[in-house]
C-alpha cells in the first residue's frame, strides 16, 4: 500500500528511493551516478582517491558555509597539462572533482562526516561543463541533479556549539555565475597563483605544482619563483594586506574582475589589481541597489562599518549578500579580517 | 459669490489625500488567482533553461510557478522563451534563496515574451553580454505591500548590443523599473513604468531611442545618466520622444523613508522629476507630454551636483549637446519635493518664487576650459519651445556653494540654437 507523504522529500530521500541501476562507464559524460566514474576506491563516501587522481588545494579557500572540501583532478592517461603564457592548459578529458562535506564535530574532523555534494568540471571538445552531484542520505552514492537542491546540515562547531545551515546546492547553470571568464566556463581554484604554494603535510613541504610535474602530469613549471603565489589568508604570520587581498581574490575576484560577470560594476578585487578606485576605495556603486544600504562608497578607508563591501559581506539577505551565491551564512572570520584591513587603509 | 470656507477636518483630509498619492501600490492583476504549478512542473522549467538547445523555444504554460532557484539561460543562440501571456504565466521568485536575479540570460538573438516575473529579491530579469535581446510583453513587479522589501532592477539588460524592450510593464522597483546599462543600439517602446523610483533609465549607453512609453507615478520618470569608473566609460546618443511622463511624484523609497541618499545616484532623485539628464551627452527630448511632475519637468544636470568625485578616465561629468523641443508641459500639481537636496534647491532657490514647480531647470555647471561664461552656451543646451515665455525655466548658479545659490529666469542663451543628435535603430527596428 502506497502511503503518500505530504512533506516535500529531501534530495537525499529522492535519490535513495531510486533503484540502484548498473550504469555503463562508456565515456559519455555526464554519468548519472558519481560511482560510475570510479574516482574513488573502497567505500565511496570515504573518498579515497584512486592512484590516477591528483589531490590539490588552493592556498586560500572560498568560504562555503563552513563546509570542508576535498579536491582532486583527473588528467587522462597519456595526457599532460602544460603551462603556456603563465596559464595551465589542461588536456581534453580533464575532470576536476570538488567534494563538499561536514564533519559531525569540527573538533574531530577525521571522525564521522557527511558528504553533501560533489561538483565536477569536465573539459570536453567544446569547453568546460559543470555537473552537480548530490549525495544520498545513506552516503552510498551521489546522483547528478541539474536543478540543484537544498538540505539541512547540522554540525558541532569549533566552539562546541551546534550549528544548523540551510545548505544550497547550485543548479547546473548557476555554476557559471562564478566560473566565468568572458562567458567561457573556467576553473577557479586550479590556477597557478592559487596552487603555487608548499603543502606541509607529511614529511617535507612540497609545492603542489612540482608534485604534479614529478608525477608526469604537468610540464612547463620551470621555476615557482617566476609565478604569482597567493598566501593562505588564515595564516596570521602574513601581513594584513596580503591576507585581505588573498581573501578577496578567492571569494570575490572570480566575478569582480575585468573579464568576469561583475565587470559591469567597475569594482575589481583580484589580487593583481593596483588601482585604488577599481579596488573600491572611495568608489560609489553602480547597480548595487539595496545592497548599498545606507552607505556611499564601496570602501571608505578607515571606516569598515560605513563601507558597502563589508555591509554586503555581513548580510544574508538575498539581493544584498555578497557573494551572490555560494553562502547562506556569514563568515565571521572573513568579516573580521576585512574589517581590520579597511580600518588600516588611508 | 458665496465664499467657501474649508472646515479644518476637510482640509486635513485634503492634505492626506495629496500625501497618499505619493505611494503607488497598483497591480496589473491578481496573480494569486492563477493555478499553482507542482514542484515537478517547476523543476521541468528549470531543467528546460539548463538543457536548452540553440534555435529552440522554451514554452512556459499558464500558471503560477514558485521558484526557489534561478532560471539561467547560458550562452545560447536563437532561443525564444514564451509564456502563455503576461497575466497567465507568472514566475515568482519570492522564495529565491540565493542569486542576484530571478532570470539571467546570456546569448545571441534571444527573445523572451508573454510572462510576468514577480518578487525577485534582487533584479527581476537580467541579460548580460548578449547580442540581440528582445523583451516583449514582459511584466516585472513586486507584490510586497511594504515596498522597502522590493528588489532592484525590473528589466535589466547590461553590457548588451541590439536591445529591444517593447510592450513591457515594470513596477515597484526600488531602483529602475526598466534599466539599460553599458549597452548599444537600444529601443525602449510602447512600455509602461509606474511605482518605481526611476521609471526608465538609460545609463552609459550609446544609440538609444525611448518612445511611445508611459512613465507615471515614479519618483523620476525617464533618466539618462553616465556614471564614472565603469568598463563602458561614457555614453551618448539618446532620443526621448512621444512619451507620456506623468505625475512622477512617488516617494523615493530607494532608501528607507526618513533616511537620506546613499552612494546610488538614484537615491538622490527628488520625487516630482519628469526627465533627469545627468552627465548625459547628445540627447534629444521632443514630442513628450511632461505633465504634473511636481518638482521639475526636465532637469538638466551635471555630475558635480551629486557631490561625488568627478575625476575618472574617458568620461565627462558635464551634460552637453541637448536639444529640447516641441514638448507639452503642465506644472499645475503639487509643490517641489523637500526630501532631497535637488528638490530643496528647486523649492527654495528657483527663479520664480519659493515652492514653485519648474518646467525646465539647468544646474549651470559648464566646462570652463571651453568658455569663461555660460552665456556662450558652451555645453550646447538648446531649448526650442514655442511657449517658452509661459514656461518656468531656472538656470542655477552653484559656483558659490550651498551658501550662495543664485538663479536666473533667463533662457535666452539656450534658445535659437539646434543640436543634431544622431541615432540609428534601423538594425533592430524589425526585431
Amino acid at each position: 500500500m502506497a502511503i503518500f507523504s505530504c512533506k516535500k522529500e529531501t534530495p537525499e530521500q529522492a535519490v535513495a528511493k531510486l533503484p540502484v541501476e548498473e550504469e555503463n562507464a562508456d565515456g559519455n559524460f555526464p554519468y548519472k551516478w558519481l560511482s560510475t566514474y570510479s574516482f574513488f576506491e573502497g567505500e565511496l563516501n570515504k573518498l579515497y582517491q584512486n592512484s590516477e587522481l591528483l589531490e590539490y588545494s588552493p592556498a586560500s579557500s572560498l568560504f562555503t558555509d563552513y563546509a570542508f572540501k576535498s579536491r582532486f583532478v583527473s588528467i587522462p592517461k597519456d595526457s599532460i597539462a602544460e603551462i603556456i603564457d603563465g596559464e595551465i592548459n589542461f588536456p581534453e578529458g580533464t575532470i576536476f572533482i570538488k567534494n563538499f562535506y561536514y564533519p559531525e564535530d569540527f573538533r574531530k574532523p577525521e571522525d564521522k562526516k557527511r558528504n553533501i555534494e560533489t561538483r565536477l568540471l569536465i573539459l570536453g571538445s567544446t569547453g568546460w561543463e559543470a555537473y552537480p552531484y548530490i549525495w544520498n542520505e545513506a552516503q552510498t552514492d551521489a546522483q547528478l541533479k541539474v536543478v540543484g537542491g537544498q538540505t539541512k546540515v547540522k554540525f558541532t562547531n569549533l566552539d562546541g556549539k551546534e550549528q544548523v545551515i540551510d545548505y544550497l546546492i547550485p543548479n547546473k547553470n548557476q555554476c557559471k555565475s562564478c566560473h566565468n571568464k568572458n562567458e567561457q566556463m573556467v576553473p577557479i581554484g586550479a590556477q597557478i597563483k592559487h596552487l603555487n604554494w608548499e603543502k606541509t603535510e607529511g614529511a617535507s613541504p612540497q609545492n603542489q605544482l612540482l608534485v604534479w610535474q614529478e608525477k608526469g602530469k604537468l610540464i612547463g613549471f620551470d621555476n615557482p619563483q617566476k609565478y604569482p603565489s597567493l598566501i593562505n589568508y588564515e595564516d596570521k604570520n602574513q601581513t594584513l594586506n596580503l591576507r585581505a587581498r588573498a581573501y578577496l581574490d578567492i571569494n570575490c575576484a572570480h566575478c569582480h574582475n575585468a573579464e568576469g560577470p561583475a565587470s559591469t560594476s567597475g569594482l575589481f578585487l583580484d589580487y593583481e589589481e593596483t588601482d585604488p578606485l577599481k579596488l573600491g576605495l572611495n568608489k560609489t556603486p553602480v547597480a548595487a541597489g539595496k545592497g548599498a544600504g545606507k552607505f556611499t562608497y564601496d570602501i571608505l578607508p578607515g571606516k569598515p562599518d560605513e563601507s558597502i563591501l563589508l555591509h554586503r559581506m555581513k548580510s544574508t539577505e538575498v539581493g544584498v549578500a555578497m557573494p551572490e551565491i555560494g553562502r547562506t551564512t556569514v563568515h565571521e572570520e572573513g568579516i573580521q579580517l576585512i574589517r581590520d584591513w579597511i580600518l588600516s587603509l588611508k | 459669490m458665496r465664499k467657501i470656507a474649508f472646515p479644518p477636518a476637510l482640509l486635513v483630509f485634503f492634505l492626506l489625500l495629496i500625501g497618499c498619492s505619493d505611494s503607488n501600490h497598483e497591480q496589473l492583476f491578481d496573480s494569486s488567482k492563477l493555478p499553482k504549478k507542482s514542484i515537478e512542473e517547476v523543476e521541468h522549467i528549470i531543467e528546460a533553461f539548463i538543457m536548452a538547445e540553440d534555435s529552440s523555444v522554451i514554452e512556459i504554460p499558464e500558471g503560477f510557478y514558485e521558484l526557489n532557484t534561478q532560471l539561467i539561460l547560458d550562452n545560447k543562440s536563437n532561443v525564444t522563451i514564451k509564456g502563455a501571456g503576461m497575466m497567465k504565466t507568472v514566475l515568482s521568485f519570492r522564495g529565491l534563496k540565493t542569486g542576484g536575479e530571478g532570470v539571467k540570460i546570456v546569448g545571441n538573438n534571444i527573445k523572451i515574451e508573454d510572462l510576468t516575473i514577480e518578487d525577485a529579491p534582487g533584479d527581476g530579469i537580467k541579460a548580460q553580454h548578449t547580442d540581440g535581446i528582445v523583451f516583449r510583453k514582459i511584466n516585472v513587479t513586486w507584490t510586497n505591500g511594504d515596498k522597502s522589501k522590493n528588489g532592484t532592477y525590473g528589466i535589466y539588460p547590461v553590457q548588451c548590443k541590439n536591445v529591444v524592450i517593447d510592450d513591457c510593464v515594470a513596477s515597484h522597483s526600488k531602483d529602475a523599473g526598466i534599466y539599460v546599462g553599458q549597452s548599444e543600439n537600444i529601443i525602449v517602446k510602447n512600455s509602461l513604468a509606474f511605482g518605481n523610483v526611476a521609471g526608465i533609465e538609460i545609463e552609459n549607453s550609446d544609440n538609444a531611442e525611448v518612445f511611445n512609453n508611459v512613465a507615471r507615478n515614479n519618483s523620476g520618470g525617464i533618466l539618462v545618466f553616465n556614471l564614472p569608473g565603469l568598463p563602458k566609460s561614457d555614453g551618448k546618443g539618446t532620443k526621448i520622444y512621444n512619451n507620456q511622463i506623468l505625475e512622477n511624484n512617488h516617494k523615493n523609497f530607494a532608501t528607507p523613508i526618513g533616511e537620506g541618499p546613499n552612494g546610488n545616484t538614484v537615491t538622490m532623485i527628488p520625487p516630482g522629476s519628469g526627465i533627469v539628464l545627468l552627465a548625459a551627452k547628445d540627447v534629444e527630448v521632443f514630442g513628450n507630454k511632461i505633465l504634473r511632475n511636481k518638482t521639475a519637468g526636465i532637469a538638466i544636470a551635471s555630475y558635480q551636483i551629486t557631490g561625488f568625485p568627478t575625476d575618472a578616465p574617458n568620461w565627462s561629468p558635464y551634460t552637453s549637446n541637448i536639444y529640447v523641443h516641441d514638448n507639452e508641459y503642465d506644472r499645475s500639481k503639487g509643490f517641489p519635493d523637500l526630501t532631497r537636496e535637488l528638490g530643496q534647491l528647486v523649492s527654495l532657490y528657483n527663479a520664480h518664487g519659493k515652492a514653485k514647480t519648474q518646467d525646465i531647470i539647468y544646474d549651470g555647471f559648464w566646462d570652463q576650459n571651453l568658455s569663461k561664461t555660460i552665456e556662450n552656451n558652451p555645453m550646447k543646451i538648446c531649448i526650442d519651445e514655442a511657449k517658452m515665455s509661459e514656461l518656468f525655466f531656472t538656470l542655477f548658479d552653484l559656483s558659490g556653494g550651498k551658501e550662495e545659490v543664485k538663479s536666473s529666469k533667463n533662457y535666452q542663451p539656450f534658445t535659437n540654437c539646434t543640436v543634431s543628435v544622431a541615432t540609428d535603430i534601423s538594425v533592430i527596428q524589425s526585431l
